[in-house]
């Protein structure tokens, strides 16, 4: 059991757990016997060097391996103690839970709207109303609504990059999903955009559980209440993001940590 | 450092590399062939319209375009022709269309890469390389005379299907990879399931390769000549009208026409007849290319929001 980042937070819950989990890419075996907490309603941050299987490992908690050919998981992954990948579950039912925005933004190319809309309509939502409110209600936890009301049924893709990730962000809020994965949602975005999208992810600690796979320390340290240290595939340690920045216990993570690696 | 940063006024010599002159004489050596290149492929097609439209213009009369056809007398005309050309065109795109685009989709989308992907790749692949002509007497043997259907536009439609299948699924499945692999694993992300994302962020965004795609298609099945003789036949309907929609009456093309006035006919004006129908062919063809490519980007513009 992890140690709690403060002492206000009441006794941690883990909103995931992930155990002995091995992923290939055909013969190649890209994440080795992986052991992870992921807590409720706090920021999970993965750092480590490009190439360490950080993203490979996030794809891994909502099924989006499935969908590359060649890719296979093993191990067990939890969702509130039920196994994801148990026979009998339906990935998209996963997925519906546990969202996740990427590296680039990628709004349809349809109007905000309809891009908001997206996930409650396939899900069986249609009437009108209901779907306006959840725009707003999705658009306005994404910190984008006051940027957005009087074009909601321009282009999306003719917003800026900043505003189409918060974009991605709303319509995955939309979905009311537990969990938000997001692989370096910000290093496609400029510094201005960069700290919207941070505080946006402080926010929604609150109501929901983020992991999120970063390259840049700074921000894993600014915005996480822990890190997990990834490196050549293993998880190498994780803990509270001041324990991992400041008393590191792997002389690895303190390596990366103080530049010596990579 | 300071030193580094002052600006000379003259390139020193040996910066200049001795061959600096010839290798940009053969840049735009290179470039002025290219540039010709690609202009003569307009002036070719300039030089081919101005001269079917020197040669059929005369020929070219309202009476012509709506008229019907003569047996052996001058002054025929070729509106049944153009009629059985889009009826033709339209029942064979009917039975392409459907096949094609679920064909397409589920080896663009859903089947991975293994065996049958490779035995349906390969039969489209030796599909199309049948001649129309063999095509054409495929069509003979199991429409005209197999099922006893005779000369007829549904004939005609179905050998067309057969010839043109690998074309229009070869355009639906490229037309469906241009769509970035992003669309889909947002939609997916988002707990969509396959089905759903084919149809509703897929599909809307290959439109417009879409139909550019089927307008090339389209101009091919109007131009055939080949499979349509033995198939849809050389003569109009003998039916009350020659504007006929009955797809089982023998159904002659503008393109067949052209073709059979040339080879066969007994009227006196065969020639001026060919003419103005090869003008009338090719006119036809250039209209629906633009008319559907206009159509296209509206659609596209209409499925991603920007309109």
């Amino acid at each position: 059991m992890l140690e709690t980042p403060d002492a206000k937070t009441s006794a941690l819950r883990a909103k995931m757990l992930v155990e002995n989990v091995d992923i290939y890419y055909g013969a190649f075996r890209a994440i080795k016997n992986a052991n992870l907490e992921v807590p409720d309603r706090h920021v999970m941050a993965l750092i480590g060097p490009s190439g360490c299987g950080k993203s490979t490992f996030l794809r891994a908690l909502n099924r989006m391996h499935d969908l590359t050919p060649g890719a296979r998981v093993t191990g067990t992954v939890t969702l509130d103690g039920h196994d994801i990948y148990a026979a009998g579950v339906d990935p998209v039912t996963v997925r519906h839970r546990i969202g996740m925005v990427f590296q680039r933004p990628n709004p349809f190319p349809k109007s905000i709207f309809e891009n908001v809309v997206y996930g409650p309509k396939i899900h069986g939502e249609h009437n009108s109303k209901r779907l306006t409110e959840i725009a707003e209600k999705s658009l306005r936890a994404a910190a984008l609504w006051d940027e957005v009301k009087d074009r909601l049924h321009k282009s999306a893709l003719d917003l800026s990059g900043g505003q189409q990730q918060r974009l991605c962000i709303a319509r995955v809020l939309a979905v009311e999903p537990e969990v938000i994965l997001m692989d370096e949602p910000a290093s496609a975005l400029d510094p201005i955009a960069t700290s919207k999208i941070e505080d946006l992810i402080g926010e929604l600690k609150k109501d929901y559980t983020v992991v999120i796979v970063t390259h840049s320390m700074q921000q894993a340290a600014r915005i996480s209440d822990f890190t997990t240290f990834f490196l050549l595939g293993e998880l190498i340690e994780v803990g509270t993001t001041s324990d991992i920045f400041t008393r590191p216990k792997d002389k690895r993570t303190e390596d990366y940590i103080t530049g010596r690696y990579g | 450092m300071a030193r580094a940063l002052t600006v000379r006024a003259t390139v020193p010599e040996q910066l200049v590399s001795n061959n600096a002159r010839s290798r940009r004489i053969v840049d735009q050596i290179a470039t002025a062939l290219l540039w010709v290149a690609a202009s003569s492929v307009v002036g070719l097609l300039l030089l081919f319209v101005l001269y079917l439209f020197v040669q059929g213009y005369s020929a070219i009369s309202w009476h012509f375009l709506v008229g019907y056809p003569q047996a052996a007398t001058a002054g025929g005309g070729v509106g049944p022709e153009i009629f059985n050309s889009f009826y033709i065109l339209i029942l064979t795109l009917i039975f392409t269309l459907p096949i094609s685009l679920l064909a397409g989709a589920y080896l663009q989308e859903y089947s991975g890469p293994g065996r049958f992907r490779d035995i349906v790749q390969f039969s489209a692949e030796s599909l199309a390389t049948v001649p129309s002509i063999v095509m054409a007497l495929f069509g003979l043997l199991v429409f005209v005379q197999i099922l006893g259907w005779h000369f007829s536009a549904i004939g005609g439609a179905l050998t067309l299907t057969f010839l043109n299948l690998p074309a229009m699924m070869r355009v639906t499945q490229q037309a469906l990879a241009s769509v970035p692999a992003t669309y889909r694993e947002a939609s997916m992300g988002l707990g969509a399931t396959k089905w759903q994302t084919l149809l509703r962020v897929v599909l809307p965004s290959a439109i417009g390769p879409m139909t550019t795609g089927v307008v090339l298609v389209s101009g091919r099945i109007f131009g055939e000549t080949a499979a349509l003789i033995f198939t849809a036949g050389a003569s109009v309907s003998y039916g009350a009208s020659a504007y006929d929609f009955n797809p089982f009456h023998t159904a002659e093309t503008l393109a067949v026409h052209l073709y059979s006035t040339q080879r066969e006919a007994l009227v006196p004006d065969a020639t001026q007849i060919a003419n103005g129908s090869a003008l009338v062919l090719l006119v036809m063809v250039l209209i629906f290319n633009v008319v559907a490519r206009v159509v296209g980007r509206q659609l596209t513009l209409r499925f991603t929001g920007k309109a």
